[in-house]
């Protein structure tokens, strides 16, 4: 045995290391190679089956002039993304607000309200389709109470998209349950200091607890911006089909994509799709990463 | 860095170490096989697992490993939403199953992507002549079959013949053409005020608008043989089924329409079966419906009307194929298997005991006389044996996969109102032209 280069720092690095093969193991198995693959996979008109052959950017040329379908996808998404993120994070801090007060039965009302964010999947989305039925649902029940004649929601194409969002908005327990958190945090003495100097409960809102929650809006807004991109679930299930109906309205880019790959196996593609996709959702990633310092504020932090 | 560098070098060495201890199989290993009899075990994959069809399927799996010693079928189920994207996967990977259960629409694609096996090794000319021409049809690809057809469906129309009485029909003279359907569909309405007590008929629920096409035209959107020269989406007959279809709902009008939708989807509130609704198109399944919620109903079945006097009861249809996966390790047994599945005494089972079409035209006409059947069950199933003659299948051509997805949004723009009949069937032609130049 020899001991040089054979240190403590070295041997525990090596520790470390095989600690964390299985990830590193799963990695580069399954994210690494498959993403490189995809990428490979985008230049050529790969059917999964038979065949793999090099056509060069046909697939992204064809993606960003000819398909029109491609438009109305991204469009969809981005509707969807641009509506969905800001509402649903204040949603989100509204709902931690209410349950920030310290009023009787308060626990009940933070489990309630977190309740909807553990259902998930198919099974709510069939739930949401019954309470949207327009001549039937739920919804439109109530609102005919206050004298609202309902739309159409998942039948008409201007209602579709504002449908998915309304069911998002009902299930925003899990990011509330952050914000929550992170406002019990917050030092009661800056409230008792703002008190004395005769500060309203509103400006206390905007001045304390906006600024000291800032960095879990910044991390809820880049994970939510990132899942709104990918989602498909809602739109597989509650356009009937599976196509996207009705006219379109509910053809999101990755059941686009999906479609392209399964239902055509046009697999390269719809590689093609995902890169293009990914490259989207990183410009806007960095754009966030950039301004955070504007309007992001870490205690402790020099300013 | 030149120690951290060789740490890194030491590290992906032992990565590619441990990944060959764990011995990625990615071609066909023999074991797996043959069982410890010494029989070929055939990996056979079905989306039927519900506690309806399940038993049945497993009978007949079970049936065919009784009846020889060669071959032991081991049945997996998939989940409906699961099973192809697997078995597309099994294929990439060199390891997929026997015989799977898949869409008859999209053979000809998976034949020509190949997925499924070229089938005509095994079969002689005669082989054919078993089953529904249609259903065949729709499984070549260059003229070889590439999945052997299971199971089918039609379209037929259902009605209340206590309502045809009430007010003055013929109970046993259904409807004949599209003019007489929506003159018995005035006269079995019964409005009150804005709504109705009961409603003769609408033609949009139970099938989708392109049912009704097929039936005015008597052929799909494509030329002979599917072939893409001609692509007959934007044509004057077209344009006038649109907007007769469209007239329907104006007269009845859209806050009905959607309330009796509801109803239907809710299935045992079914207007039908209440006789709120007199006529209604649906598969020939439905009747198992009618006897679980509704066995005191009067009702009785026939085929679609026709367009025009003598145009064809032309109705709709789709199934299912037996294929065997491009790759299987025994395609001689998988073979052995699917004959038995399509032959006529599996055939025959599959049907009485599900009141389902099936593709072997020897077991759907025994079915349609079994003595499981009630009588209403044999009349039922009768006329759907009698509509398979006029049943068309909509495969995808080759050069088209998903053309209904260029289709629908643009029918579905017209019944929305944004567009007119002849706009949307314009757009939905070029944009289905389009679709056949990029594949081609």
């Amino acid at each position: 045995m020899r001991k040089k280069g054979w240190t403590m720092r070295r041997k525990e690095g090596i520790y470390g290391y095989i600690f964390i093969m299985p990830f590193i193991v799963g990695f580069i198995g399954f994210t690494a190679g498959p993403l490189l693959f995809s990428l490979a996979g985008s230049f050529t008109d790969y059917n999964i089956t038979s065949q793999m052959e090099f056509i060069g950017v046909e697939n992204y040329q064809s993606l960003i002039v000819e398909d029109g379908l491609f438009r109305t996808s991204l469009w969809n998404t981005l509707y969807y993304v641009a509506l969905s993120v800001p509402l649903t994070t204040l949603g989100a801090i509204f709902l931690s607000a209410l349950l920030n007060q310290d009023v009787p039965g308060i626990r009940y009302f933070r489990t309630l309200y977190y309740l909807p964010a553990i259902l998930s999947g198919v099974g709510v989305y069939l739930l949401w389709m019954q309470l949207l039925e327009p001549g039937t649902g739920m919804v439109n029940l109530i609102l005919s109470w206050v004298g609202i004649d309902g739309p159409n929601w998942l039948f008409d194409p201007d209602w579709t998209k504002p449908s998915l969002i309304l069911m998002k908005l009902w299930s925003v327990g899990g990011s509330m349950l952050l914000y929550l958190a992170s406002m019990q945090g917050v030092s009661k003495s800056l409230y008792e200091a703002a008190e004395i100097d005769g500060a309203s409960r509103w400006k206390q809102f905007i001045h304390i607890t906006i600024p000291m929650i800032t960095p879990v809006i910044f991390f809820d807004v880049v994970t939510s911006l990132i899942g709104g991109f990918q989602i498909f679930q809602e739109a597989y299930i509650m356009s009937g089909n599976g196509e996207g109906g009705p006219a379109n309205s509910l053809l999101f880019y990755n059941l686009y994509m999906w479609n392209q790959a399964f239902e055509s196996f046009d697999m390269g593609y719809a590689m093609a799709m995902s890169w293009i996709l990914f490259v989207i959702v990183f410009i806007l990633t960095i754009i966030n990463l950039k301004l955070a310092p504007r309007w992001v504020h870490y205690e402790g932090e020099e300013k | 860095m030149k120690n951290s560098f060789k740490v890194i070098v030491l590290f992906l060495c032992s990565i590619l170490i441990l990944s060959g201890c764990a011995g990625f199989q990615t071609s066909n290993s023999d074991e797996g096989n043959t069982n410890e009899d010494g029989k070929t075990v055939v990996d056979f994959w079905s989306f039927w697992g519900s506690e309806l069809r399940r038993p049945i399927i497993d009978k007949i799996v079970a049936d065919f490993n009784a009846s020889q010693d060669e071959i032991e079928v081991k049945h997996t189920y998939s989940p409906w939403g699961d099973i192809w994207t697997k078995e597309l996967a099994a294929i990439a990977a060199g390891n997929p199953p026997d015989v799977v259960i898949n869409d008859i629409n999209a053979t000809a694609i998976r034949g020509q992507e190949n997925q499924a096996m070229n089938l005509s090794e095994f079969y002689d000319d005669s082989f054919s002549e078993k089953f529904y021409p249609e259903l065949w049809n729709a499984t070549l690809y260059e003229g070889d079959s590439y999945g052997i057809p299971f199971n089918t469906d039609t379209r037929v129309l259902y009605y209340n013949k206590d309502a045809f009485e009430e007010v003055g029909l013929d109970p046993e003279d259904p409807p004949e053409t599209w003019e007489e359907l929506e003159e018995y569909a005035a006269k079995l309405d019964v409005k009150n005020g804005e709504s109705y007590d009961r409603l003769g008929f609408y033609p949009l629920w139970g099938v989708g608008y392109d049912v009704w096409l097929l039936n005015a035209n008597g052929e799909n959107y494509f030329g002979a043989d599917n072939n893409v020269d001609t692509v007959n989406v934007n044509t004057e007959t077209n344009v006038e089924v649109l907007n007769w279809l469209k007239s329907w709902r104006d007269r009845i009008g859209e806050d009905v329409v959607n309330s009796y939708q509801a109803q239907i989807d809710s299935q045992q509130g079914n207007p039908f079966f209440s006789g709120d609704l007199a006529m209604l198109v649906q598969q020939p399944t439905f009747y198992t419906q009618i006897r679980d919620y509704a066995e005191d109903l009067n009702f009785g079945v026939a085929q679609l009307p026709e367009y025009e006097p003598g145009n064809g009861h032309t109705s709709w249809g789709g199934g299912f194929v037996a294929e065997i996966p491009e790759g299987s390790s025994d395609p001689e047994a998988a073979w052995a298997f699917i004959e038995y599945l399509t032959g006529p005494e599996a055939q025959e089972y599959w049907a009485v005991q599900n009141f389902d079409n099936v593709a072997n035209i020897e077991a759907a006409e025994a079915a349609a006389q079994s003595d499981e059947f009630t009588e209403e069950g044999q009349m039922v199933y009768q006329m759907a044996v009698d509509s398979m003659e006029n049943t068309l299948l909509t495969p995808a051509p080759v050069e088209a996969p998903g053309f209904y997805n260029y289709i629908n949004p643009k029918v579905d723009e017209f019944f929305l109102g944004s567009l007119t009949a002849e706009e949307a069937l314009a757009q939905a032609q070029a944009d289905v032209e389009a679709l056949i130049e990029s594949n081609q």
